[in-house]
This record gives structure tokens, sequence and C-alpha cells, in this order.
């Protein structure tokens, strides 16, 4: 007990710890190598986690309770893992100008995205929450180009109504249970008067970071324009904060909610299709690629959104949704750094190189033995719709297989749009470390990770080599109509 | 028992009688006079320790005489005068410390700090008094001695605002002073007494105290800033930095918050107070005046005047908490008292740092000032942050307290308030703090001053540093016991068992 305290205070903590190295500019150097050791405590925890690794802080603002349980436990896996990697990237990408700053700025949002992670009482939750969104901001700008103040304001003033309304229905929802827990609120909603509007309330505000469709206005131009390392960590990581942020404060599990269900569904539609629409229009890579964010994002809308209609199918959801969110967060993570990696010269390093690349994208595209071949079927096998009575649920195979197609549409833009900028040359030996462990992590550490125990049998090698063919050709119909548009253009 | 008697007199003193030694001193005698004050700031702050200790642990402390036939002086220290004096006696020690670096060299000191240790001894009179008529003695005394130090620098600017808020304040005490002669009349001599006179109420008195207490929302709404009683308040940022940093902080504006409290909580009642439907109006008008203060501040280009219309709007807060008709507004809105306190004096700490080492007054030439003076930089960027109330910091705890209160008692529409006003918060200090970090520097600074190898003098460094760290303190461990949070549960306890 005293080991598990010890571990979940030091992986918040040490962040906060690193700051001292901000107070001396000489130290700066020390600092850069610092970035991918912080998270380690935290990934520790996340290995090692048990059932009642909570503390208890009764002194902390309205009483603390820092912990895990499964579901934040994949969240946690995936936040200090692609945090530790970037890092490790990032101390080989940045140049030396204004690295105390950045440093400063990405402990403090790392330490947000940890905090947030591990906290089970609604006041240190909601503090972490505001810590990662504000000191993001200054990942956002940090290049300092008018395009990326532009961004910054916009991120800025969507993620301050955002916290406004989470504020809002945190208040509202902890003033219905007399709690100061999170774990408290589920439950309290399932009869207010009000739940329709705390439901609001939180759903937008958790949207917001979430990048849910008109929500999402500031993530395609945010995310791009931060330095490579902060893109892969805001699009792999630091998105996922909204999703953990619905999971936690909902009732799912409690009541089966249609109606909400049906909206989510609509509004997961609308994301994972409409931003692929817009994502293949865009030429720079990691524009492509944070609309495909969205696009993912969109599908794990319809995930909760399933979730939320049907009660008792809830907790199977939800434990392929913390599969599919580290699914995505490794792979995209990965891609992301892949924009800033120069190609090597020599024909087989070339090539190999650009395979590598193109893994984790065929991986989210379902591309059969991958973590995404994985989530992809477990999503379906937990979304069928005989099991559901909501309006929507009969749509949901179909939706899942056009989000596939779309999935790839995307990949195959982003590979076309990096072939077009990508530039030959050497790359400094940490960027290379990083992006391969990124890389690494999301095609093979992916299956040595701690699962939960409810997930359905059908994800494991086994029994992928019988649904290959129902990976395949969404994937073979992708591929055939970016074939399709790459040579009209060619011909034009 | 002597010792408790002559406890609050000897708090009172401390400052009292420092100031006229101050006064006695010579212009030169620079280190001596900075030893008086900081051995009478540290002594004061022993003795309101002491009081504390001793409110905790069930004791009292009264000192009191008949000045008139009918008339009490009376001087007693409860859980709610600990609230005000604790805070000035802190804040009191920190201002003293900056005032020194802040006017180093610069002419008449001793006027200075004469006055300066007679408004502290003003707002600790205002703090313990016991009754309405003592309030308003050391109530009027603040204002004479905050009058000198407003126009300090005597600059034509500086004597016009002095003029203005002299008018200003003078009136406010004289219609305060009538409505206290009215209830006088009207009930006899009142002690603040936790819970209030008028809850069993005959319906003829109802209408005059209906009135009464409309005038006495007037007079003290001068000082606490409510509109449209605030017009003094932002010309009266032309004073010198410390003494704005004490006056939007601590003094006048608190002084005049603390006597609404007072007069709702001691005087009337919570609960009369609601049954007259006096609150409602209260709760009205201090959320006019927080929306209409942050509105103003989004178009001030001053750093100091944009901090001026940001009080106005944040002492708003603690009015409109105690006229949340509940125990956790009330609560919520007490616990700004001295969380805003500590948040603005912090804010204005900084904005003279700006000032005087790199002579920048306005917001368009911080761009850069974060490398410049990080220090600084960062004790500024965590008032803003508690200003617009994000978590975990003071500001925080206050708005989440005050809106459970107002959610418990049916009152949504007061979290709509203080989002607004957290959207407009955020809209003028975001900018602020964009420009400090993330803009480059486009000129050089307008009067830059070195200090060897600090990014000021340390006189000026450490106040806002230390200030800085006490609003994430007492945000991070607002439910131990003794912090701000714990203590007004204390007062509110005592309110509402009445």
């Amino acid at each position: 007990m005293m080991q598990s305290s010890a571990l979940l205070l030091l992986a918040v903590l040490l962040p906060f710890a690193s700051l001292l190295l901000a107070l001396n500019p000489r130290w700066q150097t020390i600092y850069r190598y610092c970035l991918p050791v912080l998270p380690l405590p935290a990934l520790l925890l996340a290995l090692l986690a048990e059932p009642g690794w909570w503390l208890e802080m009764p002194w902390l603002l309205n009483g603390g309770l820092w912990g895990l349980d499964e579901l934040r436990r994949a969240f946690l896996i995936l936040t200090a893992l692609l945090w530790s990697v970037a890092g490790l990237f990032a101390t080989g990408y940045l140049p030396d100008r204004k690295l105390r700053r950045f440093c400063v700025f990405w402990t403090l949002t790392l330490a947000g995205n940890l905090g947030l992670t591990i906290a089970g009482d609604i006041a240190s939750f909601y503090s972490f929450f505001a810590l990662m969104t504000f000191a993001g901001y200054g990942l956002v700008v940090h290049e300092g180009s008018e395009e990326a103040n532009r961004a910054g304001r916009v991120y800025l003033a969507m993620a301050v109504v955002g916290e406004m309304a989470i504020l809002t229905g945190l208040l509202m929802a902890a003033q219905l249970s007399g709690s100061a827990m999170l774990a408290e609120i589920p439950a309290a909603l399932v009869d207010a008067e009000q739940r329709w509007l705390i439901m609001l309330l939180l759903i937008a505000g958790f949207g917001v970071k979430a990048g849910l469709p008109l929500l999402h206005f500031w993530l395609p131009l945010a995310h791009p324009v931060a330095p490579t390392p902060a893109s892969a960590v805001l699009s792999g990581a630091m998105i996922k904060a909204g999703l953990l942020g619905w999971l936690v404060t909902l009732p799912f599990g409690q009541v089966s909610l249609p109606m909400w269900g049906n909206i989510l569904v609509v509004l997961g539609t609308i994301g994972s299709l409409g931003a692929a629409a817009l994502g293949v229009r865009q030429v720079r890579p990691k524009t492509v690629l944070a609309y495909s964010s969205i696009s993912q994002m969109g599908l794990m809308v319809l995930m909760v959104g399933a979730a939320l209609a049907h009660a008792e199918a809830a907790g199977a959801i939800l434990a392929v949704l913390a599969l599919y969110v580290l699914h995505h967060g490794l792979a995209k993570g990965s891609l992301f750094l892949s924009t800033a990696m120069a190609v090597p010269a020599g024909q087989g390093s070339r090539w190999g190189f650009w395979v590598l690349i193109a893994l984790p994208g065929l991986s989210l595209a379902g591309l059969p033995f991958t973590s995404g071949a994985a989530a992809k079927l477990a999503m379906k096998e937990v979304l069928q719709p005989a099991g559901f009575g909501f309006f929507m649920a009969d749509y949901l195979p179909a939706l899942m297989t056009a989000g596939a197609i779309a999935t790839l549409l995307l990949i195959w833009r982003f590979l076309w749009a990096q072939g077009q900028v990508a530039r030959a040359g050497a790359n400094p030996a940490c960027m290379w470390l990083g992006w391969g462990l990124a890389t690494a992590s999301s095609l093979a550490l992916f299956w040595w990770l701690p699962w939960h125990p409810s997930l359905p049998g059908i994800i494991w090698v086994a029994s992928m080599v019988e649904s290959a063919w129902s990976l395949a050709w969404p994937m073979i119909i992708a591929t055939v109509l970016a074939a399709m548009a790459w040579k009209s253009v060619k011909q034009r | 028992m002597t010792a408790n008697t002559q406890i609050p007199l000897f708090a009172l003193l401390t400052s009292l009688l420092a100031s006229v030694i101050i006064f006695a001193l010579p212009e030169k005698g620079h280190r001596l006079r900075t030893s008086v004050n900081l051995a009478a700031a540290g002594l004061k702050l022993i003795l309101v320790g002491v009081m504390v200790w001793g409110i905790f642990h069930g004791q009292s402390f009264e000192f009191a005489f008949t000045m008139l036939p009918g008339v009490q002086f009376v001087l007693r220290a409860d859980a709610l005068s600990m609230l005000f004096a604790g805070l000035s006696a802190v804040l009191w020690l920190l201002t003293t410390i900056y005032a020194v670096g802040y006017l180093e060299d610069s002419p008449n000191r001793s006027r200075f700090f004469g006055f300066f240790s007679l408004c502290v001894a003003s707002t600790m009179g205002i703090a313990l008094a016991g009754n309405l008529f003592t309030f308003f003695l050391f109530y009027e005394m603040l204002t004479l001695s905050t009058y000198p130090l407003v126009v300090h620098r005597g600059t034509r600017q500086a004597l016009k605002a002095g003029r203005n808020y002299i008018i200003y304040t003078l009136t406010g005490g004289a219609v305060l002073l009538l409505a206290i002669a009215w209830l006088h009349g009207l009930v006899g001599d009142l002690p603040f007494r936790p819970g209030g006179h008028f809850s069993g109420l005959e319906p003829e008195l109802q209408g005059p105290l209906t009135l009464v207490f409309v005038l006495l929302i007037a007079g003290l709404g001068v000082k606490a800033a409510l509109v449209p009683l605030h017009g003094w308040l932002p010309q009266a940022m032309v004073a010198p930095a410390p003494v704005s940093a004490l006056l939007h902080a601590v003094a006048v504006v608190k002084a005049g918050a603390f006597g609404i409290v007072r007069v709702v909580c001691e005087i009337y009642g919570l609960e009369a107070a609601s049954q007259m439907g006096l609150l409602s109006g209260l709760a009205l008008v201090s959320a006019i005046t927080i929306i209409y203060g942050s509105t103003r501040a989004l178009y001030q280009l001053d750093l100091k005047r944009r901090l001026a219309f940001s009080t106005i709007s944040q002492v708003s807060y603690i009015i409109l908490g105690v006229s949340l008709f509940g125990p956790v507004g009330v609560a919520g809105g007490l616990v700004h008292l001295v969380h805003q306190g500590i948040m603005k004096i912090t804010l204005f700490f900084c904005a003279g740092n700006y000032a005087e080492t790199l002579g920048v007054h306005r917001i368009d030439e911080l761009d850069g000032a974060g490398r410049r003076m990080p220090g600084t930089s960062v004790a500024f960027t965590l008032g803003a942050f508690g200003m617009i109330g994000a978590p975990p910091l003071a500001g925080f705890v206050t708005k989440w307290t005050m809106g459970t209160g107002a959610l418990a008692v049916g009152m949504d529409w007061v979290v709509v308030v203080l989002v607004v006003s957290s959207l407009l918060n955020a809209a003028y200090f975001l900018p602020i703090l964009h420009r400090i970090w993330f803009a480059g520097q486009q000129q050089a600074w307008p009067h830059e001053r070195r200090w060897g190898r600090l990014e000021t003098s340390a006189w000026l460094l450490w106040p806002p540093l230390i200030t800085a760290v006490a609003l994430i303190v007492i945000g991070l461990l607002a439910s131990m016991p003794f912090s701000p949070l714990s203590w007004v549960n204390l007062i509110v306890e005592q309110e509402v068992m009445q």
C-alpha cells in the first residue's frame, strides 16, 4: 500500500519537480534530456497497477482521491507511453532556441494529462484538465508564427468556453450527488430532473477536447502548427482526455438513454465521414492527420453513443473503447512523429522507411494482424445491432465499414502528401529512437500490454485469420478509390 | 482575563504607534523607519495569530467603554473580524516590504509610511469594531488616512483623482452616518452579533428598516465600488503601486465589502434580511457590478486601470455571496474576501514591478516581459489564472463554493453570472499573458533599471512571489484547518446557528 501511494504521488509530482530545472537558463540542456524520463513513473504505475490502488487525500481541495481502475489504466498506459516516446523524439527534434520555455509548457501539459487520468475526485480532475488545456496553449503557439498565434487564439477561445461548460456541468452534478467524487456522478444523473442539461454541458464541454463535430474547429488548426512531438501528444493522448471525461461522468450502465445514443451516433458518423471528406482535400500531411484524428474520434463517439443507448452493453463497449483508445493513440502518435523524419538515402532503406511509416496508418484502417484489426474486430463484436433497441443501431455495421474506408483513404492521402514534402537526409539518433519506439509499440508492444478482462476473444491472432476477409475488403475498396483519384490527378 | 481585553487594543495600537513614531522620525532615517515598520507589522501578525488561536479554542477578546450615554466604543475579536484582521496583518507586512523597495530614494517617505501605518490601523479598527458606531469611526479614519496616499505623487492627475476620491467617500460616509443615526433612533445601540437582531421583527418597523438598509448599503457601497458608486476607483489607480495594492486588496474596497457583510449578517441577520426581501436587491446590484466591471476592464489599455476595473467586479463576488440566502453561498462570498485580496495584491505588485523596472504601464508594452522578468511574470500569471477561477487556485475555491451555494438554494442564475464573469476575466487576462510569454519584444523598454543579478530589486520581487505561492497553497489545501475556507465555515456555522 505504501509503495502504491508513493508511486502514485511520484507519477504526478515528478513533472512538477522537474520545473526546478527551469530556474537556471544553463540547465536547459539537462532539462531536454529529462523529457522522456518524466512520464516513466506513471508508465510503471500503469503497468503494475492492481485493483484497490487508491490514495485518499482528504486535505486536498474538496477531498482528493487518486488511483486507477481498468479504464483509467488503459488511458494511463497510452498517455505515459506516448509522452515518453514523444519526449525522446523531442530531445532530438528541438532547437536550442526557446528550449526552456518549451520544456516548461511540455512538462505542465504532461502533468495535467497524467493527473487527470488518475484523478478520482472532481476537483483534482478538473484542475488537471484545466492545467493541460492552458499549458497546451504554450505548445500550440510555440513556433510563434502568425499562423500558430491564430490557431492558438481559436484553441484558447474554444477551450475556455469548453472549460466553462465542464465547470457548470460538474457543479450541477456534484450538487446532485452531494459528493466530491467523480464516481458518484453517473448514479446521481439517473433520475435527475436536469439530467439533459448536465449531460449536454458535459458532452459539449469535453467534446471540444475530443473534436466532436462543430466543436472541432480548433483541432485541424492547432494540432498541425505545434512542434511535431507536441502534435503527436495532442492528437494521440490529449484528445483522449475529452473522451475520458465522458466515460467517467456520463451514466454508462446505469440507465439506457436511446435519445442521447442516437444523437451521439449521428454526431460520430458526421465526425468520422465528414472529417475524412474534408481531410482528403488537405495538402499538408499534419493537417490530413489532424482530420484523421477527428475521424477516428468519430468512431469512438459512435461507441460512446451505443453504450449510452444500451445500459447492459455499456461494460463491454467501454472495454473495447479502451482498447481502441490505446490502439489509435499509439498509431497516431507514430504517424505524427514520422512527419518530421527525413528520408534516408539508399533504395532499400527508403523502401523500409516508407513501409514503417505506412504500417501504423494501415493499422488504423484495420490491416489484419495489427492492433487496428484487433480494435476493429472487437468493435464489430460489441456493436451487433441485434442487441440494441435504438433507432440508429441498425446502421452501425454499415457505418463502421464506411468508417474503415474513410480511414484508409485519409491514410493514402497522408502518405501522398508526406511523399510530396519529405526531404532526404539524416535524422538525429533521438528522433530515430523516439519514432522507432512509437512505431514498435504501436505494432508489436501493443500485443503484450495488459488487457481488460472483459474483452471479447475475437481479437486474438487465431480468430483474426478467419475474419481477415471482412477486414480486407473495405481496405481494397479504399485503395482502389485512392488509386483512381491518384490517376485522375496525374492525367490532368 | 486582563490579557484578553488588552490584545485587541494592542493589535490596533501597534500600527497606530508605528504611525506616530514614523511621523516623528527624520526623513533620512531610512533604516530606523524600516525597522520600526517591519517590527510593528511583525508584532501585529503575532497578536492576530494569538487571537486566531484563542478564538479557535473558544476564548473571547473584548475591549469596551462607554463614550456617550447609549453609545459604546467596542473592540471585539470574533471569527469574522479575524478573517479581515488576519488578511490585513499578513498583507500589511508584505506591502511594507514592497513599499520600502518601491519608494527607495523618493521624497516624502516619512509622510508616506506614516499615513500608510495609519491606514492599516484603520483597517484593524474596522475589523475589530464591535458595533456600527465604532465601525464608522475607523471607516472615516480610513478615508482620511488614504487620501494623502492617493495624492502622494502630487501630480495634477493625482490631485484630481484624490479630490474625486474624497468627494465620493466623504459623501458615502455622510450617508452612512445618517443611516447609523437613524438605526440608533429606531432600535438603539446594536452590537454586531452572529445571526443579527431582527429575526422576530414587528411589522411596523419593516418600512423604516428597509430604508435604513438601502442607506447603509449606499454608504458602504461607495468604498465597495458597487455600480454606480464606483467612479472614484479607476482614477485612484494613479497612486503608487503599493498603495493601489493595499487599496484594492485590503484597505478601502474591502472595508466597504466587510461593512456590508457585518450589516447583512450581524445587524439584520441573513434570515431577516432575506425575509424582508433585501437580499434579492443586493444580489442583483452585485451581479450587475460583476458583469459591468469585467466588461469595462476589457477595454482598458493601461495595466493598472484594467486591474482596477477587475477589482470592481471581483469585490462584488463577496457581496453576491452574502446575498445568496444559504450558508454555502455566504461561505463562498466571505472566503473571497481573503482570496481576492491575495490575488489582487499579487497582480498589483507585479504591475508595480513592470512599471518600476521596465517603465511599462500599458498592456501593449508588455511584449516579451516574461523573458526579462520571469519571477514577476510567473506571479502575475498565477494571479491572473486565480482571477479567472482556474483550478486549483484560490479563485476556483471561491467560484466552486459560491456556485454550489447558489445551486443549493435554487438560484441557478448566479452560476450564469459566475460563468460569464469568468469568460470575461479570461478575455482580458489571457491576452496579457500571451504578450508576456509568447510575443517577442518589439522595442526597448521605456525606462529600464537594473538591479544586479535579480530581475528587479529583491524587496519588489519577493512579496509577489510569496503571495503567488500563497494563492496556490490556500487553493490546494482548502480543506485543511485554518485555511481561509475552513475558517469561513466556522464563521458561517455561528451565523446560521442563531
